[in-house]
């Protein structure tokens, strides 16, 4: 449900939390981004940073400038001048990520976990596509590849994207890996419950994987203007739209991020509209399937 | 320059408070655990109380000093010696040029911390020197030191023979118990009361696979209230599983049944809940206690939490200092 009035609840001596609603949804996120950019607006003294999730808002303060009180005051007022979820205009880039599907190293991955850890796994795409009633792996490129994606948080691991999508023809669902992963390669692509994700570096992982991009999400060495200065590429409120490509084009493009001349593909003009957005997906007949 | 002998267990360049600002996009803030140790240990050597110095965990390492220089040890007893001699915690100390310092196994606390007058010269990264070495990020190269690294140093102005008053020195367990602040929140309500009563009345045990990402500890089960059990199923199927959320640092996790302290390289979100926080001004202590030590836990109020910060915030301060 989402809540008639949000829910405040502290986290020790610096730290409050925001409850809009304990379901996903993604009005709930919005709410919780909504907040999180009046916040930053606001300048309001003792804001220290927040970090929207999917149904919450995290608020960090400095209790030396802020009561707890004053703070829990502050965001009841932010919240009411906000008004309806539905006037709210986010900050929204749009990246294009090129995705090689089904690529020989996630499936390297799957394989090296059939061997070790569960023999009878089946191949990743080839589970989702028949878990979520799509024809094959080739349909399910085309659902995952044909939605824009909502970057809903960060977390878990630093610059680790928590995506959601945006059409809901797109919406696919399946479980983590049970158990997880010892392993997973940088940059492949997967998903888990309903959340789909890019692997920043190589990490243990539990979703299921079914392709990779060669555009690094991670940038310690500051190589590509693309980050702004920053360690990782995205923000709450971006979004992501995976282009499936060729082998050809994967290897053209890794050479480019090799020798530091890849071009990021980033829109940065628009405004993510809710209302537009809503009045949008209620056009849309939920059942079909690209 | 710190000419690096041996590395001990894990040592890190740290700063204070840390990578603050990017808990959206994941990065912890590391800093050191024992922040009350490290800000006297700086202030002893006339540095910013958050400047970088050296965080060593149970087993410290050996440093040639590659000029003269002021430093302070600070925390964990760690039985530290200047080419052979004995030197003491809580005080600055004058080394010479190629002087080695020693810090052995911590007998007394986890974390010692060597500051150094002038700080150790460590890029920024996202604001900060402090080391994230699961993501190879901070120090000087993103990992722990090395055997024969060389740690740049700044200028300083410090001078020998200052020491920290008793009165202002964290007190380290002698029983192997450690009274824990703990608030409650924010998702106290999923737990029940028997399962509050439980938890406050337990010697909770610091279990082994402990970290600077996260504190395991070892007890019994707990009991919850409908919240946990009565809810949407995309909030998981365990009962403490709830919604992704953005995880308070200090946050006493609940994965599954077993609660983890959330500590300074923690995740910053995820599907459990949290029921208790252990406000900042006990995170000194969480620095100090060893695995197999226990772990009892005070419920204390917001407004309690924040004046115990305040009080430790003003004794990392040069009132705490005689000559």
């Amino acid at each position: 449900m989402i809540f008639d009035e949000p829910n405040f609840s502290p986290g020790g001596d610096r730290y409050i939390t925001v409850e809009f609603g304990n379901e996903m949804n993604l009005e709930l996120n919005f709410k919780a981004q909504g907040l999180a950019g009046a916040l930053r607006e606001a300048g309001t003294k003792g804001l220290v940073e927040s970090a929207p999730c999917f149904a919450s808002l995290l608020v960090h303060y400095e209790p030396r400038d802020i009561s707890y009180g004053d703070m829990v005051t502050e965001l009841k007022s932010l919240i009411s001048s906000l008004g309806s979820t539905n006037d709210l205009e986010l900050d929204s880039r749009l990246f294009t990520f090129e995705t090689l599907y089904f690529d020989p190293w996630t499936k390297e991955c799957i394989d090296d976990y059939r061997k070790k850890i569960n023999p009878d796994k089946e191949y990743d795409p080839d589970f989702v596509a028949r878990l979520n009633g799509l024809e094959d792996r080739h349909q399910l490129m085309r659902v995952h590849s044909g939605s824009e994606y909502w970057v809903a948080s960060l977390g878990f691991w630093p610059g680790l994207p928590f995506l959601q999508p945006l059409d809901p023809r797109a919406m696919i669902t399946c479980p983590k890996y049970n158990p997880p992963r010892t392993w997973t390669p940088q940059g492949a692509v997967g998903m888990g419950g309903s959340a789909s994700s890019i692997y920043p570096v190589a990490t243990p992982g539990g979703y299921q994987l079914f392709g990779r991009t060669p555009v690094p999400i991670w940038d310690p060495d500051k190589r590509f203007d693309a980050f702004d200065g920053d360690i990782v590429l995205f923000r709450p409120g971006d979004r992501i739209k995976y282009q499936p490509v060729t082998r050809d084009a994967y290897d053209a493009a890794e050479r480019k991020i090799k020798d530091g001349s890849y071009i990021y593909n980033i829109v940065e003009y628009q405004k993510f509209s809710v209302r537009n957005y809503k009045n949008w997906i209620n056009k849309l007949d939920k059942s079909e399937r690209f | 320059m710190l000419e690096i002998i041996k590395p001990g267990l894990e040592t890190s360049i740290q700063d204070f408070p840390g990578r603050i600002g990017y808990w959206d996009q994941g990065f912890p803030p590391s800093g050191p655990m024992d922040n009350w140790s490290f800000r006297l240990g700086n202030i002893l050597v006339s540095n910013d109380a958050g400047a970088p110095g050296l965080e060593a965990q149970f087993m410290g390492p050996t440093i040639k000093f590659q000029q003269d220089s002021v430093i302070a040890l600070t925390g964990a007893d760690m039985m530290s010696k200047l080419d052979g001699e004995s030197i003491a915690n809580w005080q600055s100390i004058a080394v010479k040029a190629g002087q080695t310092l020693v810090m052995g196994p911590a007998i007394k606390g986890s974390r010692g911390y060597l500051a150094v007058s002038g700080g150790i010269d460590a890029p920024s990264w996202l604001g900060s020197a402090s080391t994230f070495h699961k993501a190879s990020v901070g120090g000087l190269d993103g990992s722990a030191i090395q055997a024969g690294q060389v740690l740049p140093v700044k200028a300083g102005s410090g001078k020998a023979g200052r020491r920290v008053k008793d009165a202002c020195q964290p007190q380290f367990s002698s029983d192997k118990k450690w009274q824990i602040e703990a608030v409650a929140g924010p998702n106290d309500d999923w737990i029940d009361e028997a399962g509050h009563a439980q938890f406050l009345a337990t010697e909770w045990k610091l279990e082994a696979r402990s970290d600077r990402t996260g504190y395991r500890l070892d007890g019994p089960d707990w009991t919850f209230t409908e919240k946990a059990t009565d809810k949407p199923p995309e909030n998981g199927v365990f009962p403490s599983n709830i919604i992704d959320q953005g995880y308070p640092l200090g946050a006493i996790n609940l994965c599954g049944q077993k609660p983890i302290i959330l500590v300074n390289d923690g995740p910053s979100m995820g599907g459990f809940i949290c029921p208790y926080t252990v406000p900042s001004a006990a995170f000194w202590k969480l620095g100090q206690i060893k695995p197999n030590e226990f772990l009892c836990f005070k419920k204390i109020s917001v407004e309690e939490a924040q004046a115990l910060r305040r009080t430790l915030d003003d004794m990392c301060n040069e009132t705490s200092i005689e000559s």
